[in-house]
């Protein structure tokens, strides 16, 4: 309250003010503001490729090419029956795996097998979130939970999560449980490393700030440690995401009833080529959606990041 | 109000000593170093680089216990870092993921102010800066004696009794030093609140404080304690007046010696004028 009264004669000269709210719109694009006088140079032609060439509009399209490249060369390769080393006698064309979609779809094992496969992820990706950043902050915070915890995962890590289907399947009391438990474990350990790193790297002139202005432990971990990490811990749950879904398909293909990749296994086995096809491409879809849902959520968790000098 | 503001806010380092003990090597960063701040009172601390005067400041704030000696706030034994003794960083250690005025509230969050009278706090302080319309910025879009000027903010935002500055201005480019010098001295005009403020820079100390206190190479102790004549309020151009130039000229003596101290005693006088004998044509060797 005191301080309220005391510093009125804080404010700045205006002078020096009005000019530096003016940079930040002119930081992080690249481009050095031209002096005022030169509104004309940046209409011209070079200019105006290269504001394209820079835009959102040129993006689309790219992507656009590139995937449209893709089925090309898939429809070519098919429909000539391409055999040079690589075979495509047997790969259905885009047509057959269309026909498929709308086959499958006429019965609802498809959109069940999907669902189940989707169940299981976010099950093991959330106990696996919720238990690496949990243990990565304390891990990162404390010494000795850093000594006591950490040698038992170095254990562990370097045992992919494939290979613990068998004795997954001994240890959990059934099939589903064990699934998500490979799962789990594909998203556990990039998450919990990235999170112990972010908070290592946590600038420690910040800790001591958050000291002075009277943080306790708990608030320091709430407000910055949290916080602070959060990047990398992003970054852990994006790796994260990618081997759960590849730990989910090997776990199903190999020890599984339902999913996407059963499916998939099942389509092998029945000589199913389009099945086949149809599998790959919802898997790639699926996690497609989920690495962009993790990427959304970083966005939304973390808004500063969109203004932070250098961020993407 | 004054008066009872003026009242508080004295620090008292006593016989100060901190060593460090870094892989078995001890190492010693300031030696018997006594440095008083009465209540209300702007004194600056400078030194040569690497003379402990930040360690010092770290051993006021909390952050570092003494190995001996005492460091005391209005009598009072400093034990751990606290919101009665706001701290400037250089680096302004702004939290990235907050926009400006959650960092200003921070503070008052941790003492339990309510919501609504945070908001209005801040939002006072954030004015009286001006800065009020960059409240819901991120530090990252601000310019770095705008962020500044938000540290100063966040650290007043507690009403501590006592202003702790490392090199606050340090990392800004000299124009908007100069300004912020201004700003500062204008500010503590006002609030009359106590400061200590570390330095390496010569006029911005002269221009600033009440005291100086020149601090000798590693192991830090206290050289010189000069009281600047200069009245108040300080104005810029002051800075031409030819007391304070005389001051300037002193200090800068006192620290000569002891930055040529600290980068080592083996350089001489020759060696500071630079290798200026006749190099012949079998080159360098010939010297030796």
């Amino acid at each position: 309250m005191t301080a309220l009264h005391r510093i009125e004669a804080f404010a700045p000269p205006p002078q020096t003010a009005a000019p530096k709210a003016a940079s930040p719109a002119h930081v992080g694009n690249g481009v050095t503001p031209l002096p005022l006088p030169l509104p004309l140079a940046q209409a011209t032609a070079p200019g105006r490729w290269r504001r394209f060439w820079q835009s959102r509009g040129a993006t689309t399209l790219m992507g656009a090419l590139s995937i449209a490249s893709v089925l090309l060369f898939w429809q070519l390769a098919t429909h000539y029956k391409l055999d040079a080393y690589i075979r495509f006698n047997n790969i259905p064309t885009p047509a057959q795996v269309l026909e498929k979609v709308v086959e499958v779809n006429s019965s609802p094992k498809f959109v069940t097998n999907i669902g189940i496969s989707v169940r299981r992820i976010l099950l093991g990706f959330l106990v696996a979130t919720a238990l690496g950043v949990g243990l990565g902050l304390l891990v990162g915070r404390y010494r000795m939970v850093r000594g006591l915890v950490m040698p038992a995962m170095e254990v562990f890590r370097p045992i992919p999560a494939i290979a613990w289907v068998p004795m997954s399947i001994m240890l959990w009391p059934d099939n589903e449980v064990s699934i998500v438990f490979i799962t789990f474990l594909g998203a556990f350990f990039p998450i919990l490393l990235n999170t112990v790193h972010g908070v290592e790297a946590i600038d420690p002139v910040l800790l001591r700030a958050a000291r002075t202005l009277g943080a306790k432990e708990a608030s320091l971990l709430r407000h910055v440690v949290l916080p602070g990490a959060l990047p990398h811990i992003f970054t852990g749950l994006a790796v994260g995401m990618g081997v759960a879904w590849v730990s989910l398909i090997a776990a199903e293909m190999i020890s599984g009833q339902f999913g996407i990749g059963y499916f998939t296994w099942e389509a092998y086995s029945l000589i199913s080529y389009a099945e086949i096809a149809l599998g790959m491409i919802t898997i790639g879809v699926l996690g497609l959606m989920c690495s962009g849902g993790i990427r959304l959520l970083a966005k939304l968790a973390m808004p500063w990041q969109a203004h932070s000098t250098g961020a993407r | 109000m004054d008066m009872t503001v003026a009242s508080q806010g004295r620090v008292d380092v006593r016989d100060l000593h901190i060593r460090f003990d870094t892989k078995g090597q001890a190492f010693e960063a300031v030696r018997a170093a006594n440095v008083h701040v009465r209540p209300g009172e702007f004194v600056s601390l400078i030194g040569p680089s690497g003379c402990g005067k930040s360690t010092l400041l770290n051993a006021v704030a909390g952050f570092l216990k003494p190995s001996g000696g005492q460091v005391l706030l209005d009598g009072q034994a400093v034990t751990g870092p606290g919101s009665d003794r706001g701290v400037v960083f250089q680096q302004y250690s702004l939290f990235p993921w907050m926009t400006v005025r959650a960092n200003v509230e921070f503070g008052l969050k941790m003492k339990g102010t309510s919501r609504t009278e945070r908001e209005s706090q801040a939002r006072t302080l954030l004015g009286l800066a001006g800065l009020l319309s960059f409240e819901n910025h991120y530090p990252d879009q601000l310019s770095g004696g705008m962020k500044q000027r938000v540290g100063i903010v966040r650290a007043l935002a507690t009403s501590p009794q006592v202003l702790l500055m490392d090199e606050p201005f340090g990392a800004l480019d000299s124009q908007t030093r100069v300004v912020m010098q201004e700003i500062l001295t204008n500010m503590w005009q006002r609030l009359r609140i106590s400061v200590l403020f570390i330095t390496h820079d010569i006029d911005e100390a002269v221009f600033l404080s009440d005291r100086i206190y020149v601090m000798t190479a590693r192991p830090g102790r206290i050289k010189a304690e000069l009281a600047v004549p200069l009245p108040r309020p300080r104005t810029a151009a002051m800075t031409s007046a030819p007391e304070f130039a005389a001051m300037v000229k002193q200090i800068k003596g006192l620290i000569r010696e002891e930055s040529i101290a600290a980068m080592g005693g083996e350089l001489t006088e020759g060696g500071l004028a630079g290798l200026c004998a006749e190099v012949g044509p079998r080159g360098v060797g010939q010297l030796v």
